[in-house]
């Protein structure tokens, strides 16, 4: 470990570190363009020149490029290096231009703060500024070339660090030009990071063009509820709008860096049609009111009915704090308890995921970067949660090995192995793939269960073109040192998680470290599957409505007309209802025929905690108050000369809060009164749920704080080491039809985004070569597809990266496909036509 | 005997005293009387804030923030805006000169020219909304104290010209060519 | 007798209601001399916008100080408070009531004395009366419950004790010399020779003792603007603030007048009719006093006290003693 003195403080640092790092470390930034912790160094902007005075290296040295070594002395403030960083500064600034007034960088530009501390005032070089012709690139990102400074960050993350190549540097010397061969949109998800990468201007975002500086902003530090991953974000607010989203590091999460969904999803909080008033019906009232109605209309029901005819639907994308209300209040009241999934599958698939996660077994993402083996099962992890795609590429650039055994056609920046296999074959494959590369000694040692596991695995995966992939992949975990398990819980069958996890701990029995990674459908489904006891479902209460023992619903935050798969089933369960209650902050269906309803709080305007998925609870802090953006109220004009004390369309509150009041009218006397205290709600929340009594409820936000059910269990296998036998033999009338996610235009908060809508790419329905050779179909058809109640229309897609026997289609925003009766879905062959 | 001189001088300094104000007493009053006569002030006094113009008429202001950034009493407030051809313009622009101390570290914030004092100070009347001035109140038709100056001649986007047309500016880079 | 009663009386009230009249319109002006002395000689113009040259500023401010809401502080003992005033004004108007201001005039054979009232121990009544005045300040100061008028009561109830005694010393030779408590008797023995010549030292303590008794710059210590507010009427808004005030310039008219009977002669002169002198001298004694008013900054309390009582009462007793001493001599 090399012992330095920087600037006359010792430090010591790990081999390998750079003197830039180590002075970071120290609190002594060093001027730095080029240099960014993510991505490493490079030396081409010659900024962070430091002087050294005593060691193996000496005179004035690019700190970043140097490694910290033992008995170096630098000096930051030596006179020498000071006056270099000035004029490095001064040549920098000679072809940039000066539009820092029309730039929406300034205010936050490196380069501006450095000018400025370098003390470059004047403009000695009289000569002709360079300039260069600037490019369309997209939606997201705004170019002006002429402000570069050739620091290659953009070029460094885009292809390096993420793996995408239509943006790059072109030309050479003088005129290096960063950007694509022709104009057009950006095809990376991730595209947003290099206006965050940036030290200048050159790549500034789009949507918030020109909406404010860094300095008017309510900036604060949130988190990012568009997939499961949770990545810590930074908010800024302006006028009531939430404008733009930044990436916040995070040391286990995230890192440096968000994608896209997460950076532009966030325009639901100002879609121009977000209820913001109480309604009775189509009439507007005072949120008190609302809450009185809705308290005579739930006594009267509860009266007549009793305290089981009303039903209540939380989701998966509210808060802890939402969820566990939502539970408290029906268990005061008597009531079923509320249900947080689609269908009883979904929730048998995440209970079980949540409950087999231990503090030894859950990887978080950075742990991902340094597997030398991931193993991703029923996951497309750039469509469900893109910045895993990220993590995995850094362990690929790392020499991993990267299999993904996955039906869907799925694509990943970097070289890696597909084995397309159909949703029930994805357990034979992953066990026969454990099971060639795991002596049975291994599941000998952990015990009864682990054995019957390893000898029902299949030794081998029948169908021959995969198997013989197989064997070289069997051959590379067999020398891996930190295999990692990526398992979905979307398109897999009810025991895949358990399967992926059995897998997890003989591989760790194997290879003496393994990790686990869930992929979950929203932000806080693994909230909603530690508090929820029962395995009820929408379909059940759907059911229960038909039946006529359910007169009330209450949905909380929750559009069950997005995600039931029968859209015309739920409409008329929903008409027959005495009292339809929706308290929700989205322009959804659901709100739209609401009997009664309350306008609740995002994300952004309340304190909240969602637990991400692999059970770390994480804090966000709210961004700003509410209200109507002041742009939406003024119509662009200036405000309104009025004064008054409230704020227009602020009567938001959060969901919780509603529930409390409501609560409180309603309990019978003698009851239990709640209070609108959110540490009170966390003190119930510890009492009731002893996993969550570790979490601090603090003004800091920790995010080291992972709850997991399986911590200290002794039976290390559940399940008792059964594995479904696989359906191999399949009749070929048929084909399933696999619902996936797409990065844009599936995801529910992101629809709303008008930005994102623009890059949403249309719905197509994808089928394998042989399928659809079989059927006489040719690429980019128009096709239809029938369902159970109707028919769909798209266009079809050919690719070979899919397994046959399975058709793909996104649950896309522009796509009707809620005609569905029941999971999984079958089509005949002979029924898709042109 | 000392207290004798004291006395003396205490007592000749308050005649002193007595003999000056009445002195003054028949000097011509220094007033100016301000309605019946306006003195005329110097171009550079500060007083009421307006937008200027371009000397090809266009709006000047760029909304860039920086006068509402530096104001002491924040009593600016614009929302930017992108127009159509690309240019930034503030959507709306308001000045509360209710609150405005006529301090002048706007003007001098401004990097476009766009905002100056000018020495009309007469502003005072009985509904103090009349004194948030909105943009429409602010524009006037003439570029203020220098009516050449055009920001985007010299800022280095394409938006009074294209790319490598303004003051000393080579021509875009080709990045077809290969010619050093 | 009964007519004859009567029609005394009748004289007495158009009398009295003329004197009181011109006694507040002289006042009100006195307001637009002071404002508009002080501008020239500050080489500003003074009230200049209500009517020609400003003349209709009193009105102006009469109409302001009546429309303006009257406040009463909300922990003010409040009958105290609204009293005060009216004690400061009222004492001002009573000691008029016996200062000569012309020899007397004969109307349809009835000769009318120019004073209202010509008490034989009118210089006692007007000491009297001055230390009854301080009550106002002192209970308005008290009443308010404010710290700066409580300040203020406080030091103006110290000053007027402190200054009362050495002028009521040095009126002790003007009255040996006239042998009379009257003022009609004082102005009377005058009437050769202002007593200003005989007794220089007497008119000098009188003034200063005068000044501070009246709370004039230099001794406006009881209200005191860059310390106090306001002293004792800081709390006061509208009319009763306005009764302090019309006190107070009374009181300059008032002390104007004593001077002129104690020390310049009261209305004897040559060549002008009485009243024309007696006019004169008070306005002269006025404009000093608006002259000293521009011209002095105001003394410390220390300063004040150390005067009155270490410097001031000697000499006043010196003076009697001497004047005592030569009128036995000479008589």
């Amino acid at each position: 470990m090399p012992k330095l003195k920087i600037d006359g403080l010792e430090i010591e640092v790990e081999r390998g570190t750079k003197v830039i790092e180590a002075a970071a470390r120290l609190g002594i930034i060093i001027p730095r363009f080029c240099f960014h912790p993510g991505l490493g160094p490079v030396g081409a902007c010659r900024v962070c020149a430091v002087k050294f005075e005593e060691g193996p290296v000496k005179g004035v040295q690019m700190s970043c490029m140097t490694d910290a070594q033992d008995g170096m002395v630098v000096s930051t403030t030596d006179e020498e290096a000071a006056d270099f960083r000035k004029h490095v500064i001064e040549w920098l600034m000679m072809n940039h231009p000066h539009d820092c007034p029309v730039c929406d960088e300034g205010g936050h530009c490196l380069l501006q703060d450095l000018t400025v501390a370098g003390g470059h005032g004047i403009r000695r070089y009289l000569g002709k500024k360079r300039t260069y012709n600037d490019q369309y690139l997209g939606v997201f990102v705004q170019h002006e070339m002429n402000r570069c400074i050739q620091c290659w960050r953009c070029r460094r993350f885009y292809q390096e660090f993420a793996g995408y190549r239509d943006l790059g540097a072109l030309q050479i010397a003088h005129h290096t030009y960063f950007g694509r061969a022709t104009d057009g949109q950006l095809e990376s998800p991730f595209s947003g990071n290099i206006i965050d990468i940036c030290p200048t201007g050159v790549y500034t975002d789009k949507p918030s063009r020109f909406t404010g500086r860094r300095w008017d902003f309510e900036r604060g530090p949130s988190l990012c509820i568009h997939c499961s991953l949770g990545c810590h974000i930074i908010t800024s607010a302006r006028y009531r709008e939430m404008t733009r989203l930044e990436a916040r590091f995070s040391e286990s999460v995230n890192g440096y860096f968000i994608c896209d969904r997460g950076r532009y999803g966030f325009y639901y909080t100002n879609h121009p049609e977000r209820p913001r008033r109480a309604r009775i019906r189509t009439e507007e009232v005072s949120l008190d009111q609302a809450i009185q109605t809705a308290a005579q209309k739930i006594i009267q029901i509860n009266q007549k009915n009793g305290p089981k005819a009303i039903a209540c639907l939380g989701s998966a994308r509210s808060c802890v704090e939402n969820q566990a209300m939502l539970i408290r209040f029906c268990r005061v009241q008597g009531w079923n308890e509320p249900t947080y999934f689609e269908t009883p599958t979904m929730a048998k698939k995440v209970k079980r995921a949540v409950a087999r996660l231990d503090e030894q077994l859950a990887v978080s993402m950075r742990e991902i970067e340094k597997a030398d083996f991931i193993l991703a099962v029923g996951a497309d992890p750039v469509n469900e949660a893109p910045m895993l795609a990220l993590a995995m590429r850094q362990a690929f650039r790392n020499e991993a090995t990267i299999v993904v055994i996955d039906p869907r056609p799925v694509f990943l920046p970097f070289e890696f192995e597909h084995l397309p296999v159909a949703p029930d074959d994805l357990e034979p494959c992953l066990t026969a793939l454990i099971k060639g590369a795991v002596h049975r000694s291994a599941a000998e040692k952990m015990g009864e269960e682990a054995l019957r596991f390893y000898d029902t695995a299949p030794a081998e995966y029948p169908d021959a073109p995969i198997k013989n992939r197989m064997v070289k992949i069997t051959q590379k975990l067999r020398q891996s040192r930190y295999p990692v398990i990526i398992c979905g819980t979307s398109i897999v069958r009810e025991t895949t998680p358990d399967v992926a996890a059995d897998s997890a701990l003989l591989l760790r029995a194997a290879r003496g470290r393994a990790g686990l990674f869930y992929l979950m459908s929203e932000a806080n489904t693994f909230g909603a599957a530690l508090l929820s006891s029962e395995e009820g479902s929408v379909m059940d209460v759907v059911e229960s409505i038909e039946k006529g023992s359910v007169k009330g619903l209450m949905l909380v935050e929750s559009d069950p007309f997005r995600s039931f798969p029968d859209y015309e089933r739920l409409k008329q369960a929903v008409d027959k209802l005495d009292l339809f209650l929706v308290m929700d902050y989205l322009p959804s269906f659901a709100a739209r025929l609401a009997h009664l309803f309350f306008p609740t709080q995002t994300l952004f305007e309340m304190e909240t905690s969602f637990v991400n998925q692999e059970g770390r609870v994480q804090f966000a802090t709210s961004a700003y108050r509410g209200g109507i953006p002041i742009s939406q109220i003024s119509a662009g004009g200036h405000p309104l000369r009025v004064f008054r004390r409230d704020i227009p369309g602020g009567e938001s509150q959060p969901a919780w809060q509603i529930l409390a009041k409501l609560a409180n009218i309603i309990s019978l006397p003698g009851r239990e009164m709640f209070s609108l205290s959110k540490n009170e709600l966390w003190s119930w929340i510890a009492k009731e749920y002893p996993i969550f009594a570790n979490v601090p409820i603090a003004d800091e936000l920790p995010d080291d704080v992972r709850v997991h059910l399986a911590q200290g269990r002794e039976k290390l296998f559940p399940s008792g080491g059964q594995i479904r036998s696989g359906g191999l033999s399949r009749e070929n009338s048929t084909l399933e039809l696999v619902m996936g996610d797409w990065t844009f235009g599936t995801e529910e908060l992101s629809t709303y985004s008008k930005y994102l809508q623009q890059v949403e790419k249309e719905p197509c329905l994808f089928m394998s070569p042989k399928d659809a050779s079989m059927l006489g179909l040719k690429d980019r058809e128009r096709i239809t597809l029938p369902l159970d109640k109707g028919r769909l229309e798209m266009e079809l897609r050919i690719v070979d990266t899919m397994a046959p026997g399975v058709i793909v289609m996104p649950k896309h925003r522009q796509l009707a496909w809620q005609k569905i009766e029941k999971w999984p879905v079958k089509v005949a062959m002979g029924q898709i036509r042109k | 005997m000392g207290t004798i001189k004291n006395l003396a001088e205490g007592i000749t300094a308050l005649l002193k005293g007595l003999a000056t104000t009445l002195k003054i007493l028949s000097r011509k009053p220094v007033t100016e009387q301000y309605p019946e006569y306006r003195r005329p002030l110097p171009a550079r006094s500060r007083a009421v804030i307006v937008l200027t113009r371009d000397p090809d008429g266009e709006e000047r202001c760029v909304a860039c923030y920086l006068c509402s950034a530096v104001c002491p009493v924040s009593c600016i407030s614009m929302q930017s805006a992108e127009r159509e051809d690309g240019r930034r313009y503030p959507r709306w622009f308001r000045i509360n000169f209710a609150r405005c101390i006529y301090c002048g570290l706007c003007e001098e914030a401004c990097p476009t020219l766009a905002i100056q004092l000018t020495p009309n100070f007469e502003t005072s009347g009985r509904d103090i909304l009349k004194l948030v001035y909105e943009k429409e109140d602010l524009l006037v038709n003439h570029g203020g104290k220098n009516n050449e100056y055009n920001f985007y001649k010299r800022a280095g986007v394409a938006m009074v010209g294209d790319k490598g047309t303004q003051i000393n500016e080579d021509k875009p880079v080709d990045l077809k060519s290969n010619l050093p | 007798m009964l007519l004859e009663w009567i029609l005394g009386f009748v004289f007495l009230i158009v009398k009295l209601t003329i004197v009181l009249i011109i006694l507040l319109t002289v006042a009100a002006y006195l307001v637009w001399v002071e404002r508009k002395l002080l501008g020239r000689i500050q080489a500003r113009y003074g009230p200049n916008r209500a009517g020609e040259f400003g003349l209709l500023q009193p009105l102006a401010d009469l109409v302001k100080l009546i429309t303006k809401e009257d406040t009463v502080p909300q922990e003010a003992n409040k009958g105290i408070f609204l009293l005060a005033p009216g004690v400061v004004g009222l004492m001002a108007l009573l000691i008029f009531a016996v200062v000569p201001f012309g020899s007397g005039v004969t109307l349809w054979g009835r000769s009318i004395p120019l004073v209202i009232t010509d008490l034989n121990v009118g210089l006692l009544f007007i000491l009297a009366l001055s230390s009854i005045s301080v009550y106002g300040i002192a209970l308005g100061g008290w009443a308010s419950n404010s710290k700066y008028s409580l300040l203020g009561g406080i030091r103006g109830a110290a000053q007027m004790i402190s200054y009362e005694v050495p002028m009521g010393l040095s009126l002790v030779p003007v009255v040996m010399l006239a042998r009379s408590f009257s003022l009609v008797e004082i102005t009377n023995a005058q009437s050769a020779r202002p007593f200003i010549f005989v007794q220089p030292v007497s008119f000098i303590l009188f003034l200063i003792a005068a000044l501070a008794e009246i709370k004039r710059i230099p001794f406006d210590l009881p209200e005191a603007e860059n310390e106090l507010g306001a002293g004792y009427h800081t709390e006061y808004s509208g009319m009763r603030f306005g009764l302090f005030f019309l006190g107070e310039y009374i009181t300059m008219i008032i002390l104007g007048s004593l001077i002129a009977v104690f020390f310049l002669g009261g209305w004897h002169g040559p060549l002008l009719p009485p009243i024309i002198w007696f006019l004169l001298k008070v306005g002269i004694i006025v404009f000093t006093l608006i002259w000293f008013r521009a011209t002095f900054p105001r003394i410390r309390y220390d300063q004040l006290m150390n005067t009155g009582w270490k410097v001031l009462i000697p000499i006043a007793l010196l003076n009697i003693v001497v004047t005592g001493a030569l009128v036995l001599g000479t008589s």
